[in-house]
């Protein structure tokens, strides 16, 4: 009790700055911000996707890629209008997500994370050989969504598309699907065992979270207005993983917040390098060894502490006064 | 012909370099059941190595290999202790996960450390021994002879070592069982360390081996650490053996492909994704690999 209402007071704080943030900052902060919102969207269902259900994926922003290629290439080469291009991308995650989650029923562990670098290896060598389809590495044009200069409306779609994910996971989450995902993480012959079709539920997670990276990954490129293969790369993963095992990756919440805090943090140390990166990975690793759950959930445990010894207090001045 | 002959020996080098890279990989698999995503940075951080070993002591080149091995034993078995140890304690769950992470962690943190303190440009150590060997059609440099030759020196010497020596045959009864290997007195716990020490070591000697070959960069761990995951699966986990013929089939369809496709950014592009194809299919049809031993199958 004491610490839901603690998280839901933070995210409540927290989606009021970030609705208001507009109106103080420049525009390269509301920029970043846009961008960060793109990194949210991934950290999180990647977190609903390795945290929850145990399914350690390397191939989630190859799925971010899939989607920003599929409808930039929707326009550009078959000229369909963006909403129905975006909507072909969205069928093709959903599509892709399927297979690859029914490819890798039947494996785990180190095994399944080898299969999905491999899947995404290939997938970005396609982007970078297929120049005449996607330009290679000298990058694929994307048309903007809204006229003007200013970054504010995709601040602001940002910000809804992340609340939109977050509302959809944390409502499957509630459901007894996201007790079947956990079930599936813990012992997978267990959950079988109990008469819970882990096939369904393995590959249906798989889609859910392919369908928000792609579509975190179709608002990064329309937003951007250019997107090149290094979208699939091995460091943007890393990257990902950082911002979800940071914030905490049992955590949706700590997700988000683990990709803000870390990608505003790089971006105002950008004066200090590599030095940021070298901060990061020294910062993955003493997370995982020391508080494995990561820092968010750390914080909410904190203050529930904090918070019993004063309602106990509160009680006692009552009977003093 | 001798085209043919001159890419088909190229690859083989590059090929027996790489089964090395399997070969700590697939050692350190065996005996943890951990595969190790940093593997790559090791490579990287032997060259690093041993070029400073050379340029700074003055050692001589093959010697600076050997320093460049010791000290990544040591930073293995270090990082080990630390960071991976308290995995077999039950204050870590999701072991797996937790594997992963801090080993791809490791290469976050090491590749950007080495490109702030080693810089980006690349450096190139100074040759084992200048000239090639000319016979015939074939121009083979010394550099490259040499590196492939000690590789083989290598894995001949580590087969003889897990097979013949008691250090190694207590590795090897650790990889087939921690149980039945501690009730007979073997200390799992050092066995792990002293596995990772060497598997971390094979990685720096063969960054090493390649350094004066292809120039030193940080990101030059990157492709091997691939190509590394690629043989381990393919030759299967635990397979001196397989680690082989994985390294140097690999080894010659890049060169081959790229010699002989006849777009050259495609030909890249594809002979790497040919190797992670190859995973793929292997992971899906024979989890055991082509040469995978029974007791380290995919579960």
């Amino acid at each position: 009790m004491g610490s839901l209402s603690f998280s839901r007071a933070v995210q409540a704080v927290l989606l009021a700055v970030a609705l208001l943030l507009p109106l103080a900052a420049g525009p390269y902060w509301i920029h970043v911000g846009a961008i960060a919102w793109y990194y949210a969207m991934l950290a999180a269902s990647w977190a609903l996707l390795a945290g929850f259900a145990g399914q350690f994926s390397f191939a989630h922003v190859a799925f971010a890629a899939l989607g920003g290629y599929a409808s930039a290439l929707g326009v550009g080469l078959l000229g369909l209008p963006v909403g129905v291009s975006m909507l072909l991308a969205i069928v093709l995650a959903i599509v892709t997500g399927a297979l690859i989650g029914a490819l890798v029923l039947r494996l785990s562990g180190p095994y399944l994370a080898l299969f999905t670098l491999a899947i995404s290896e290939i997938f970005r060598l396609i982007l970078v050989a297929e120049e005449d389809l996607t330009r290679g590495m000298l990058g694929l044009p994307v048309p903007g969504l809204f006229s003007g200069q200013s970054d504010v409306p995709y601040y602001y779609l940002g910000l809804g598309l992340v609340v939109m994910a977050m509302l959809a996971m944390n409502w499957l989450l509630s459901t007894r699907v996201g007790l079947f995902l956990r079930a599936i993480r813990e012992d997978e012959g267990a959950a079988r065992a109990s008469g819970i079709d882990t096939t369904r539920y393995k590959i249906l997670v798989f889609v859910v979270t392919a369908v928000i990276a792609a579509i975190a990954g179709i608002y990064y490129g329309h937003f951007i207005g250019i997107l090149t293969p290094n979208i699939a790369i091995l460091p943007e993963m890393g990257l990902v993983i950082a911002m979800a095992v940071i914030g905490g990756i049992e955590s949706l919440p700590g997700a988000v917040i683990g990709a803000v805090v870390v990608f505003l943090l790089s971006e105002s140390l950008r004066a200090y390098g590599e030095w940021r990166f070298v901060l990061m990975g020294l910062a993955l690793i003493l997370v995982q060894r020391f508080a494995q759950n990561g820092l968010y959930p750390m914080i909410e445990q904190w203050s529930r502490a904090r918070a019993k010894p004063r309602a106990a207090a509160t009680v006692e001045d009552r009977h003093a006064g | 012909m001798s085209y043919f002959l001159l890419l088909a020996v190229n690859g083989l080098v590059v090929g027996l370099i790489y089964a090395l890279v399997a070969s700590g990989l697939t050692l350190v698999f065996s005996v943890l059941k951990v595969v190790n995503f940093g593997h790559g940075s090791l490579y990287m951080l032997g060259g690093y190595a041993s070029y400073y070993l050379i340029s700074g002591l003055g050692l001589p080149p093959l010697l600076g290999v050997v320093g460049a091995m010791v000290t990544l034993f040591v930073f293995g078995v270090v990082f080990e202790r630390l960071v991976i140890a308290p995995m077999y304690t039950d204050k870590v769950e999701r072991k797996d996960e937790y594997a992963i992470i801090v080993t791809f962690g490791l290469t976050i943190l090491i590749t950007n450390l080495a490109l702030v303190v080693f810089g980006p440009f690349a450096k190139s150590p100074p040759s084992f021994m200048t000239g090639a060997l000319i016979a015939g059609p074939l121009i083979l440099p010394y550099d490259r002879l040499i590196a492939a030759v000690a590789a083989v020196v290598l894995l001949v010497g580590l087969s003889l070592f897990l097979k013949r020596t008691a250090l190694g045959q207590a590795l090897d009864a650790v990889s087939q069982s921690r149980e039945s290997a501690a009730v007979i007195g073997i200390d799992p716990k050092r066995m792990y360390t002293v596995a990772f020490g060497l598997g971390s070591a094979l990685a720096g000697g063969a960054g090493a081996l390649i350094a004066p070959v292809f120039a030193l960069s940080p990101s030059m761990g990157d492709l091997p650490a691939v190509q590394a995951f690629i043989i381990i699966v393919l030759g299967g986990m635990g397979s001196v053996g397989g680690s082989v013929a994985g390294g140097v089939l690999l080894g010659l369809v890049q060169a081959l492909g790229v010699g002989y496709l006849p777009d050259p950014n495609r030909a890249l592009a594809y002979t790497q994704a040919f190797g992670a194809l190859l995973l793929v299919i292997t992971l899906l049809v024979r989890p055991t690999g082509l040469f995978g031993r029974p007791h380290l199958r995919l579960e």
